[in-house]
């Protein structure tokens, strides 16, 4: 009886020192744990600011990107404008050369024409003094200039036209 | 003869309760904790791009904006101005009425770059015109595997009036026969809204795939398209376009 009395008190006492042992090691680690949760909620936390300042820095950056996509778009128009203008203004240059060359062409023909008319009518002054073929030849040339001032002028009021 | 018999039960008996006792004990004493893990935080997928990146230029343009080109039409009797798209790296579609009666064509990109022209050929049978680029175009879209039908989205892209690259919106209305007897076959009608300016603008469908080709509007402010099935047949067969003569 008493053998069995010590040895139920031997068991006990093993009992009583394995909770102890495992009351310990669960606050060691319920501390460890703690400590663990902790450091990570400080981890969320900086990782919270540092997300914060990053959607402010993307928001800031989409704003940008936004005005600076409107201001190529409009850099693009205003060269495309330019270009336009450019094109329309050359276009008028090479119109205005044609009309300038066509009214310097009848100009000179015009020129030729009343040169070759007074000259033909100095030489009638005297008919007598000159052939009459080489007259009608004259005269005959003195035609083809004014025709060719005709001419002239026609182009030129083509090129007016337009 | 009976005191050492129950002695000998009574020991027995308190050595069975012992020893289940201890048995039960051990049943429903707390473990030892496990040891801390050396890290609690999980493996981070993979960062995956944000969506919409796959339509995204360098610059942060739009794939829809990338392909619209701009096309200036200098003519003997003056100067136009038109809208085309890219189908393939060196290849644009526009109509044949901006292109025509021309001297030279110049291209621009959606960021204002010059794109030189290479050749040009005009559709007879479809207000259409494929020009083909020295240069690489920023982007291009896919052409639509059948036309699109009536209530169907579409967003057309291009350079009305010749001023800035606008996308507008609408829907498909049905189709119609061509008013201006230019296509063969039945061209779309849409509430997309255009301008002059706006002739040889793509339309788009929802996925951004070519449903048509933009060439007129209608008196009460419809948009006519050619549709991508026209345009597919022109394509398949070259001897369907003849090259553009210079003015």
């Amino acid at each position: 009886m008493i053998v069995l009395l010590s040895l139920a008190l031997l068991a006990m006492l093993g009992l009583a020192a394995y909770l102890w042992v495992t009351t310990t090691r669960w606050q060691e680690s319920s501390a460890d744990w703690e400590d663990e949760a902790r450091s990570l909620g400080a981890d969320v936390a900086s990782l919270q600011s540092e997300l914060d300042g990053a959607n402010a820095e993307l928001d800031s950056a989409r704003t940008q990107l936004g005005t600076a996509q409107d201001r190529i778009a409009d850099l693009a128009n205003e060269k495309a404008q330019l270009g336009d203008e450019n094109e329309a203004s050359q276009q008028y240059l090479d119109y205005q050369s044609r009309v300038s060359d066509a009214a310097g062409t009848v100009a000179a023909a015009l020129t030729q024409c009343t040169t070759a008319q007074s000259e033909l009518i100095g030489y009638l002054d005297d008919p007598d003094a000159y052939d009459q073929e080489d007259l009608d030849r004259f005269a005959e040339q003195v035609d083809d200039l004014c025709q060719a001032a005709t001419d002239a002028n026609d182009q030129l009021q083509l090129e007016l036209a337009e | 003869m009976s005191g050492p018999r129950t002695a000998h039960r009574t020991r027995a008996a308190l050595a069975l309760v012992v020893t289940a006792t201890l048995g039960a004990g051990c049943g429903i004493l707390p473990e030892l904790p496990p040891d801390l893990p050396d890290s609690v935080v999980p493996s981070v997928p993979p960062a995956q791009d944000p969506a919409g990146a796959d339509t995204l230029s360098p610059d942060g343009s739009d794939a829809v904006e990338r392909m619209a080109v701009r096309i200036r039409n200098v003519g003997c009797d003056g100067l136009s101005t038109g809208s085309g798209f890219a189908i393939d790296a060196r290849t644009l579609i526009t109509n044949k009425h901006v292109v025509d009666s021309s001297r030279s064509l110049q291209l621009l990109s959606y960021d204002g770059r010059d794109i030189p022209v290479d050749t040009a050929s005009t559709a007879e049978l479809a207000d259409l015109a494929v020009v083909r680029t020295s240069e690489d175009l920023p982007s291009y879209p896919d052409l639509a595997t059948s036309d699109p039908v009536r209530g169907d989205p579409v967003t057309v892209v291009g350079y009305p009036e010749g001023g800035r690259l606008t996308i507008t919106a609408g829907s498909v209305i049905g189709t119609t026969t061509d008013p201006l007897h230019e296509n063969l076959g039945e061209v779309l009608l849409t509430d997309a809204p255009v301008e002059p300016g706006s002739s040889g603008s793509a339309a788009l469908d929802d996925d951004g795939r070519v449903i048509g080709v933009v060439y007129a509007k209608t008196s009460t402010d419809k948009s006519l398209l050619v549709p991508v099935s026209t345009l597919q047949d022109m394509l398949a067969d070259e001897a369907m376009f003849v090259p553009l003569t210079e003015c």
